[in-house]
């Protein structure tokens, strides 16, 4: 004979919503605060001595480019080299295997063509790249 | 009442729909918890240079500086005058408990034309500070 006991009846857990309410939030919070790129360093030591020498004639193998614009263009000794041109920089980079290739610019020209050049010359091989010429304050030439 | 009564099941069931909901969104949580990471953010909107260079910071940088598009420039959060980073600088390296690592960071944005920065330059090099980095963002797209 079945018994006639009362369904036990199913214990009702604290309600989900707040609960949904704050991990939301968290999630918010989280999702707006954390950054997955982080920041990367390109190192440029400064030479101390106010009467600094130009590394450019320090050594006869030093290559000094300048970037006079934003136009995706170097200057090499009187010649202007398109940064999308592989073949010329990787001569030029063959040439200057052991040198420095330091890295001028004339006003105007914004960090990120200058980083531009500088992995560039890196892409295709060089090994020393010179960015803190670029700092230099004018009177120092 | 018939639709009274299946209008109270459907109420009862509320929660347990959201179970695969809470699931995600728990998972979701962890992810960002734990692949995240909280920075502080900076003082004026910065687009660091875009660079193949690898190379991350192993230690806190001791000064910060940051440069943004509109040049207004800010030394660790305070507004600065460039003329006064100087003697910010020498006094920030006189007070550090360990000077040998002592750097300086500096954010500058992808856009700002390289004569706003050699005054900062110039004013690192006179308080005698030879350890100085440049901050850039790995390059996307393209590689």
């Amino acid at each position: 004979m079945p018994l006639n006991l009362p369904q036990p009846k199913r214990k009702n857990a604290i309600s989900l919503t707040p609960l949904i309410d704050v991990v939301f939030i968290l999630l918010l919070f989280f999702m707006l605060t954390s950054t997955f790129v982080p920041w990367r360093l390109v190192d440029t030591p400064l030479s101390v001595s106010s009467d600094q020498q130009d590394p450019a004639q320090e050594k006869p193998d030093n290559l000094v480019l300048t970037l006079k614009q934003n136009d995706d263009q170097v200057w090499v000794d009187g010649q202007a080299l398109r940064f999308s041109d592989q073949a010329a920089f990787q001569t030029l980079i063959t040439d200057h295997n052991e040198g420095v290739f330091v890295i001028k610019a004339e006003d105007g020209v914004t960090l990120q063509t200058l980083m531009h050049l500088a992995d560039r010359l890196k892409l295709n091989g060089a090994k020393t790249v010179s960015i803190a010429n670029a700092f230099a304050m004018p009177e120092s030439k | 009442m018939k639709i009274g009564e299946k209008y109270a099941a459907r109420n009862a069931s509320n929660d347990d729909n959201m179970v695969p909901l809470i699931n995600v969104v728990f998972l979701m949580l962890v992810f960002f918890m734990v692949a995240g990471q909280i920075q502080k953010a900076d003082p004026v909107a910065v687009i660091p240079p875009q660079s193949i260079n690898e190379a991350r910071a192993t230690t806190d940088p001791n000064v910060e500086i940051v440069l943004g598009a509109d040049a207004s420039l800010y030394v660790d959060d305070v507004l600065f005058v460039v003329d006064d980073i100087q003697a910010y600088l020498e006094q920030a390296f006189a007070s550090s408990s360990n000077p040998d690592a002592f750097w300086v960071q500096i954010k500058a944005d992808g856009a700002i034309s390289l004569e706003k920065l050699r005054p900062i330059f110039n004013q690192v090099r006179l308080a005698g500070l030879t350890k100085v980095s440049l901050a850039t963002q790995l390059e996307r797209g393209n590689e």
